[in-house]
This record gives structure tokens, C-alpha cells and sequence, in this order.
């Protein structure tokens, strides 16, 4: 009967059906979208190891007509990777990737349909002008691990294979000979950010579904009375109810269905942080799929005889409710309590890569949130109390929180979980982020970006090409290597570091110096080999060789006599170097093969595309050869990425749950219509009223969202503790997250004030 | 044409609420501490007309004048205003906030017209003595009867000495028992504060209590003692 009443409650009846329908549709396809996310990375790790270039195996694959010479042309452009490789076919049978259906030819490449799109487009000149090859075709997908991927395949000329470099490699077939998965485990403290991300955002979409199936409660619940007045008893119109929100909720899991294939449909044009994914990656595991096909249903029925408990449906219309019980605080600490147990024994597993359980993490994590949905009725219930009575529209608001203060609390319910839930996040996030910057040092006002100069490329051209390069204001040139004090197995290793006067005052202090002058850096931190090298007056060896490895220069070198000291200090990369310090004409020629070109350039930002430009200056010296974007700053990209990712996330969520506080605000408001139009008959102003709307919205999420920050700190700081980082409250994020949170509901009040306003003219009391 | 001496006046009231005449050229006056019942079966147009002289709906056409004021000229705030100080109501249904108990309720008048809220309690709880519901003064709307409840509209809506009481069916939801002591009740104190009373009813039982009767009857009003 409660099926057939959900079905034939004419338009209003409708419109409730298809408001819960897709109020739970929403978060069942949120929920579908999260069980497809292991099938996503699965296909994504299989499409990757398919195409991989080196097979780790330890088979020798010697040259024939079914091999090819490989290497990763990988590059970067806008900060955003473009994978790439030139291939080079030694015989008529040599093996083409996946999705492409002929090798390209020397001069030439195949690309993926998102490179060929941005190459044809004025973004990507400066793109164009460092792949100059000419595009003969286009990966098909199966090729490509996602849409939206920059990838390429170009032939290959003159590639040689090298023992002492794997820059080439030799292949007879494309992919990995494992199945492409990784031994070794997942960071762990990536795994519990990955964990609390999931439980975080999730918890509540599942008080949407939750608040969703109790659209249209009070007027369902008149509806029964006047089934009780006709015979009805009360477990039989339970039992109604029970069958009406179970209506709503399969409903809302076809709707939901349709929703995650429109979205389905729609992911491949989207997107996100260099993740795109083909709609056929979007197939939700069929175990999650099935669970949230049976769990949804059963939540809507329990959150039904839940909200039916505290009232009495009696005959003749009424349905009176009594004053509640007491809310008692035992059992609601019990949640928290019992979920930072559960984390408590995990406290330093972050630390030498120890494990999490993700049973106790996901559970703690659940338990801690969940808590805030038990507590923050409680801690409503106890505030209002004892608040004194103030002006009308105060005392109106807080008289009502008084009366109801469980509804005001399951109002703001979803928003404080999931702003507790964003601020234990941030938190970890930041903390992470704090601890790599204090692990990176590179100057970045010195230099910010560094290239490794290619054995066959003379140092100076190199500096002579950069310095060209527009947006480039300096060049710190050196040359590289080693020394020790044998020609095989030396047991005293020290640095050499070769470079004009100049050059050399970025990483030493120089007492004075010209070219043909040595240095020896005396006292920089972590170097007892220098000292000991110079001691030993013996000819040392550049690059010597060790046991079991091919033979390196081992460049006989003598420390002249007139070896002068320099004094330590930061270099660009933010290290003391030590070692020794030599000008160009005191390296002996034969020398010169033992060091290698480093260059760090330090450049003017203000310049467009100034790092792309660069990349073209490099791929025009060697295009196998990629310039690096000093570490600090991109990892801290990556980090604002994420932090971005979950901020928008987290607001995303906030606003679903904006959109169904909306819907309860506006039913409410509708059951008190006949109410506002007689307080407004004996000239209530209407200004009284907006206020009391507005304090009865803001007190409880007022002290929604002040529960949500001590959960959000404590859930944060365990986490941070759990991690072994330094524990540090990033108050902007705390004000963000509970500003967000403040806003969307301040925002739902709002758009409620229009129809409040319209529900307080006098036709309310009209009954015909 | 103003009847000499009414306190409340309207002439050829007209309102319709789209294509239905809810008003179709009404008369009515009202002389202070005189107690008028409009009668008239439903749809007929009593409610709005009630609406119309309390100022809570703008007719269309036509005057009300209200102590010498044209209420036409009012803007909103002004007739709230005017709701406030110088009227009361008791509708059938839905008049006391469930949220306040019932002194709170009572109280409310006097507290949106800025009485302190002691005094405005203290004021209350006389009225609800005057009709015998102070014990009910800590309990909420929700837990009071139907014949409670409206005693307790009762006093809210004479808590402010109004000049005039509006009255829309105040006994439609009651027994005939309980129908009965909250009209005695109700006349009773609003003669005793020489209050008008605009009774909107169907019941002859409930306009016997008045002094004078209307009929409204497809949006026109009649003195009952022409028709009779």
C-alpha cells in the first residue's frame, strides 16, 4: 500500500516521489562512480603496462628483424606531461604498440587525438616547434590510457644502443612481462590519505541519501493519520511508511543508474588533474555495485522507522509529538571514543614505511565522523537550553530549536561531517606538504630549472643555446664528476666540480681566483673525503671504475701545488658542496670525458611560457633529453593540485547537501504557512519573522560547524600523529572549510527567504 | 454612505481571487462594543470580507474606514501597525505558535507591539485567569485541547485591549460544550473592554451571541434584519 501511495499521491505526491527519486539518485550515482574507481585504475595500469617500453626482464634481447630501438621522448609542455617515445625498427618485423597500426618512419609520428588537437590549435605552437615531426596518424584508443592524453610515437634515427646508459633500449615486443602491477606496497601514508579521502567524502553523500528518503516526512506522516482514523493500527502504518520511502529509494536507484551513465558518457570530455577516462574504464565492480544496490534500499527503510519512532500517529489528522526524551551523551561519545581507539594503536605507522590496517583506518576514521551526526544533536539540544530569551524573532527561533532541536541538528548534519571530515584533510595534507619543503632546499631564487648537457654536446654550445633562449636571465655552467684516490675501487669518493670563476662563486666562497687556479672547499658539511684526498698527495682518478661494472674514464689527475682553499657556502640546489673546484684550463683534456655538463638556469618568470621555451632550447640540443623543473616547486604544484582536488570536492559535496537542507527548509516552511499568515494577521512584521529563520539556521550551524572543527582538528591531528608528521593546525584551512560550510547554508537560507515571504502573505489563511 | 458613530465602515467592497467574485459590492459597519455576526454558507465571501476590514487583504475597489482613516491609503507597514495595537484575531485553526508556551503565546501581541517580556507574561497570565486557562500557561499548543487552545487565542487576541476583535469561525474546530464557553468567554471580555466584535460563522448557535447579524451571500452582504 505505502508503494501504491508513493505512485498515486497526484501532482504533490509526484513531486515528492521525484524530489527523494532524485535526491538519492544523486548520491547512488556518486556511490556507483566510487565502486567503478578500482575497475578505472585497474584499466589504466593494464593500458600503461601494455605499452611500456622496458620489460623488466632480465633476458638479453639480441638485434634481429623482430626488434626496435626505444627511447622515452617523454616531455613536458604547460605542465602537463605528453608522453612520448622514438622508435627505431631493426628489422621488417619489429613489434608497434598498441593502437597504432604502422611505425612511423624517421621524421614522422602517429599521435593521440588530444595531441592532435592541441597541435593543430594556437596552443600549442611552442609544442609544435619542439616535436617537428610530421603526423601520419592517430593512436587509436586502445592505445591510450585515458581520452584526454598527450601521447606520441616518432621514428627514430640514429638511436644507438648505449651498456652504460638506458636511455635506448632494445625490445621485441611492447609492455611489461609481469602483469604490470607493482610489489611493492603503497605509501602508507598516501594509503590513508587515499582512505580518509574516500570515508570523507562519502560519509556524507550517505546522509543526503539519508536526509534524501525523508523529503515530504510531515506530510506523509498527516497522510497516515488519516489511515489511522479508518482502522488503520500503528504498525500498520509503519509498515506504510516503510514501503513508501522503500518506493522512493528504488526509484532513486534507477535514477541514479541513469545518472552514472549519463555521467558515464559524459567522463570522456573531462578532465582532472591529467586524468581522463574512457566510459568503458566506468564499470562499477559488481560486488560494490550489488552492495550499493541492496544497501541504499535498506537505509531508506531504516532511516524511516528511525524518524517514525519519535512520533505518534494518532486519528483524526493529529499528529502530536511529546515532548523528546532527554538526549543522553553517553552512548553518542561512545562513537567517537570507540573510532580514535581504533586509530590510536596505528599512532607512528607512517614512520620507515610501516603499515595501516585499513579495516581499523576506515572504521576509526567512519566511527570519529558518525560521531558528529551523534553528538551535534545533543550538543543543540544542551546550547538552546540554555539560552535566554532575547527579542521575538530570537526567542520564536529559539523556542522552536527547543521544541525540535533534532531537526535543526539533521539539517546541518551532512554539512559539519563533511567539514570536519575537509578540515582532518587539509591538516594532513598540509602537513605533508610542510614536511617535503623542509626536505627540499633548491634556491629557486638562484635557478629553477637544471639540464643534464648530453655527453656528445660541448658544454659551451649548450650555455650558448640557452643564453639565446628568450625569458633565460642567467646560465650557472659546470661540469660534474667524481674523484678517488684509486683507479678501481676507491674508498674515498669526493666531488669535482668544473666551471669558470664565476660559475664557481655560486657554490664556493673564493678567496680570489683566475682561470688554471684548484680549489679545494675545506669544512663543507658531510665531507671528511676532500680533506683526506688532498692529504694523501697522490694522483687521484677522475671517474673511476668500479668492480663488476663496465669501465669507467679513470682520468689520472694530480692536485697541483698551488691548490687553494675555498670556503663553503649554499649552492643553487641548497646544499654545502665540498669536493674540489677546478677552472676550465686546470682540467687536463683527457679529463673531459669524466665529468658531465650541468646547467642551471635561472630565469624570468614574467616571460610567457618561459619554461616551454627552454624545453625547446634542450629538445633542440638532444630531444632525449628533458630539462627538470626544480623539485620544490613543482612537488608544491602537486600539493596545491590536491588541496585544490579536495577543496573543490568537499564544496561539490557541500553544495548536494546545500541542495537537499534547501528542499527541508522549504518543506518546513511550507507546513508552517497557515502559522506565518496568521502571525502576520495580528501584524507580526515580517522582518521578525526572516530573523527568527535566519537564527533558527544559523544557531545550530553555528554549533554544527564548531563541532566539526574540534572533530575535524582531533580526526587531523591523529592522522598527522598516525603519519609521524609534526602536528600544526592550519588555521586557514579550518576557516575555509567552516567558511564554506557557513556560506552554503547562509546561501540555502537565502534563497529560502523568497518563498518564505510569499508563504506570509495573508492568502495562507484563505481555506477555500 | 459611513453609518454615523461605526468605528468600522466599509462601502461597495469588491475582490475577486481570479475569475471567482469573492466580493461583489459588500457593506458593513460596526459601532464600538458591538458584537456583529456575519453568517453566510461557505465560499460565500465572510472570510474575505473579514480579511478585508482587518486590513490583511487589500480589496480591489471599494472604502473601509477605520476610525475616520481611509485604510486604502495605508501602506503595509501601517496596517500591520494598525493589527498590532488596535485589532485581535481568533481564527479556527493554526493561530498559536506550537513552538512557545501558552503565556508565550499570549504574551506575543504585546511583546512585536515592544512590551518588556516580564511585563507582557504578567499582562498575559491575567488574561488567561479572565478565561480560565492559567494553568495551561507553561504547556505548549501541542499539549493543550482543542477548547484550551482557542480560549488561549482568546486571550492573545484581547491582550492588547483591541478595539476591534476579528473573529473567523473561533468555534468551528470545537465541541458544542466547549463551542459555547469559549463564545461566552470571548463576548463577555470584549464587551467588558467595549470592544467590536466581527464574528465570521455558519452557526445560528454561534451568532446568537451577537448583537447584530449580517449575511454575505454570493460576495453581498444584507442586514439580516431587512431579509427577515
Amino acid at each position: 500500500m505505502g508503494v501504491r501511495f508513493a505512485f498515486t499521491g497526484g501532482r504533490e505526491g509526484w513531486g515528492r516521489l521525484l524530489l527523494t527519486a532524485v535526491g538519492v539518485g544523486l548520491g547512488v550515482a556518486l556511490l556507483l562512480l566510487t565502486a567503478a574507481i578500482p575497475n578505472v585504475l585497474e584499466k589504466r595500469d593494464e593500458r600503461a603496462a601494455a605499452r611500456m617500453l622496458f620489460t623488466y626482464t632480465d633476458r638479453e634481447v639480441s638485434k634481429g628483424d623482430n626488434t626496435l630501438l626505444a627511447a622515452d621522448a617523454t616531455t613536458t609542455y604547460r605542465e602537463e606531461s605528453v608522453g612520448g617515445a622514438l622508435l627505431q625498427p631493426e628489422g621488417s618485423r619489429a613489434p608497434v604498440p598498441v593502437g597504432v597500426d604502422k611505425l612511423p618512419g624517421a621524421g614522422e609520428m602517429v599521435v593521440s587525438p588530444a595531441l592532435k588537437e592541441l597541435l593543430g590549435s594556437d596552443e600549442g605552437k611552442l609544442l609544435r616547434d619542439r616535436l617537428r615531426y610530421r603526423v601520419v596518424g592517430t593512436i587509436a584508443d586502445t592505445g591510450l590510457i585515458g581520452p584526454a592524453e598527450l601521447l606520441f610515437y616518432a621514428g627514430g634515427e640514429g638511436l644507438v644502443l648505449d651498456p652504460e646508459n638506458s636511455i635506448v633500449v632494445r625490445i621485441d615486443k611492447f609492455g611489461s612481462e609481469d602483469d604490470g602491477s607493482s610489489d611493492s606496497p603503497l605509501d602508507p601514508v598516501l594509503l590513508l590519505m587515499v582512505l580518509v579521502v574516500f570515508v570523507v567524502l562519502l560519509t556524507p553523500v550517505a546522509i543526503f541519501i539519508a536526509a534524501a528518503v525523508r523529503f515530504g516526512g510531515e506530510r506523509r506522516d498527516r497522510r497516515l493519520a488519516a489511515l489511522r482514523l479508518i482502522g488503520s493500527d500503528s504498525r500498520m502504518t509503519r509498515r506504510i511508511a516503510t514501503g513508501e520511502a522503500l518506493a522512493g529509494a528504488v526509484l532513486g536507484l534507477c535514477f541514479g543508474a541513469g545518472f552514472f551513465l549519463i555521467g558515464r558518457q559524459l567522463a570522456a570530455d573531462i578532465e582532472l588533474f591529467e586524468i581522463s577516462v574512457f566510459p568503458d574504464y566506468l564499470n562499477p565492480s559488481l560486488g560494490l555495485a550489488a552492495l550499493v544496490a541492496v544497501a541504499v534500499p535498506a537505509a531508506a527503510v531504516l532511516v524511516t522507522m528511525l524518524a517514525l519512532r519519535g512520533v505518534v500517529i494518532e486519528p483524526l489528522g493529529v499528529v502530536r509529538t511529546a515532548r523528546p526524551a532527554r538526549r543522553r551523551l553517553w552512548w553518542r561519545l561512545l562513537l567517537p571514543l570507540g573510532g580514535l581507539a581504533m586509530l590510536y594503536p596505528m599512532i607512528g605507522n607512517g614512520r620507515d614505511n610501516g603499515e595501516f590496517n585499513e579495516y581499523l583506518v576506515t572504521g576509526g576514521v567512519l566511527l570519529l565522523l558518525i560521531g558528529v551526526t551523534a553528538l551535534l544533536p545533543w550538543a543543540v539540544e544542551v546550547v538552546v537550553a540554555r539560552l535566554g530569551s532575547g527579542s521575538v524573532s530570537w526567542q520564536l527561533a529559539i523556542r522552536r530549536l527547543q521544541l525540535s532541536s533534532g531537526t535543526a541538528a539533521r539539517m546541518v548534519n551532512g554539512i559539519a561531517v563533511a567539514v570536519a571530515g575537509a578540515i582532518a584533510l587539509q591538516m594532513l595534507f598540509t602537513g605533508a606538504e610542510g614536511e617535503y619543503t623542509e626536505y627540499t632546499k633548491n634556491d629557486l631564487t638562484r635557478a629553477q630549472m637544471q639540464f643534464t648537457v648530453p655527453e656528445d654536446v660541448p658544454l659551451a654550445s649548450a650555455v650558448g643555446k640557452f643564453t639565446e633562449t628568450k625569458g633565460v636571465r642567467q646560465v650557472i655552467a659546470y661540469s660534474e664528476g667524481y674523484v678517488g684516490e684509486r683507479r678501481k675501487d676507491s674508498q674515498l669518493f669526493s666531488s669535482v666540480t668544473v666551471g669558470d670563476c664565476a660559475s664557481l662563486r655560486e657554490v664556493a666562497t673564493l678567496p680570489s681566483c683566475r682561470d688554471g687556479d684548484v680549489f679545494a672547499i675545506k669544512g663543507a658539511a658531510d665531507d671528511d673525503a676532500t680533506a683526506k684526498l688532498v692529504e694523501l698527495g697522490r694522483p687521484l682518478y677522475l671517474d673511476p671504475s668500479d668492480s663488476g661494472l663496465p669501465r669507467s674514464t679513470e682520468a689520472a689527475w694530480t692536485l697541483p701545488k698551488d691548490l687553494k682553499q675555498a670556503q663553503p657556502r649554499m649552492d643553487p640546489t641548497g646544499i654545502e658542496r665540498g669536493g674540489f673546484l677546478i677552472t676550465p684550463s686546470a682540467l687536463p683534456a683527457h679529463a673531459a670525458p669524466a665529468v658531465t655538463g650541468q646547467l642551471y638556469l635561472k630565469l624570468d618568470e614574467s616571460v610567457p611560457d618561459v619554461r616551454d621555451l627552454v624545453r625547446n632550447t634542450a629538445a633542440r640540443i638532444d630531444p632525449l633529453v628533458e630539462p627538470s623543473l626544480w623539485a620544490s616547486s613543482q612537488r608544491s604544484d602537486e600539493y596545491e593540485n590536491i588541496r585544490v582536488g579536495l577543496f573543490v570536492g568537499a564544496s561539490c559535496v557541500l553544495l548536494l547537501i546545500g541542495a537537499s537542507l534547501l528542499v527541508s527548509q522549504l518543506e518546513q516552511l511550507r507546513e508552517r504557512r497557515k502559522l506565518l499568515s496568521a502571525l502576520v494577521a495580528f501584524g507580526t512584521r515580517r522582518r521578525t519573522l526572516t530573523m527568527s529563520v535566519l537564527w533558527q539556521t544559523a544557531v545550530p550551524v553555528g554549533l554544527g560547524l564548531t563541532l566539526a572543527a574540534v572533530v575535524g582538528i582531533t580526526l587531523g591531528t591523529v592522522l598527522l600523529k598516525m603519519s609521524d608528521i609534526p602536528v600544526s593546525v592550519d588555521w586557514m584551512s579550518v576557516l575555509s572549510m567552516t567558511g564554506v560550510g557557513a556560506l552554503v547554508v547562509m546561501g540555502v537560507t537565502l534563497l529560502s527567504l523568497p518563498p518564505l515571504v510569499r508563504m506570509m502573505r495573508p492568502e495562507g489563511l484563505r481555506t477555500e | 454612505m459611513t453609518p454615523a458613530g461605526s468605528l468600522l465602515a466599509a462601502h461597495d467592497l469588491r475582490k475577486a481571487y481570479g475569475p471567482t467574485n469573492a466580493l461583489d459590492g459588500a457593506e458593513f459597519s460596526i459601532h464600538p462594543g458591538e458584537v456583529v455576526a456575519v453568517m453566510g454558507p461557505s465560499g460565500s465571501g465572510k472570510s474575505t470580507l473579514l480579511h478585508c476590514l482587518a486590513g490583511i487583504v487589500t480589496p480591489d475597489s471599494g472604502s473601509i474606514l477605520y476610525d475616520g482613516r481611509e485604510m486604502a491609503t495605508m501602506n503595509d507597514a501601517q496596517r500591520s501597525a494598525l493589527r498590532r495595537s488596535e485589532f485581535g484575531f481568533v481564527f479556527q485553526f493554526g493561530q498559536l505558535v506550537p513552538e512557545l508556551t501558552c503565556v508565550e503565546n499570549v504574551a506575543l501581541p504585546l511583546r512585536l507591539n515592544g512590551t518588556g517580556r516580564k511585563d507582557a507574561e504578567r499582562t498575559a497570565l491575567s488574561w488567561m485567569e479572565r478565561l480560565e486557562v492559567d494553568d495551561l500557561k507553561a504547556k505548549r499548543p501541542g499539549e493543550v485541547s482543542g477548547g484550551q487552545g482557542q480560549r488561549v487565542a482568546v486571550a492573545r487576541a484581547l491582550v492588547t485591549n483591541p478595539r476591534v476583535l476579528f473573529a473567523d469561525e473561533p468555534t468551528g474546530a470545537l465541541d458544542s460544550l466547549n463551542g459555547e464557553r469559549v463564545m461566552e468567554l470571548l463576548t463577555e471580555a470584549a464587551r467588558s473592554a467595549n470592544a467590536a466584535v466581527v464574528l465570521v460563522t455558519h452557526e445560528a448557535r454561534v451568532a446568537a451571541y451577537s448583537d447584530r447579524e449580517i449575511v454575505v451571500r454570493d460576495g453581498r452582504s444584507r442586514d439580516m434584519e431587512r431579509i427577515v
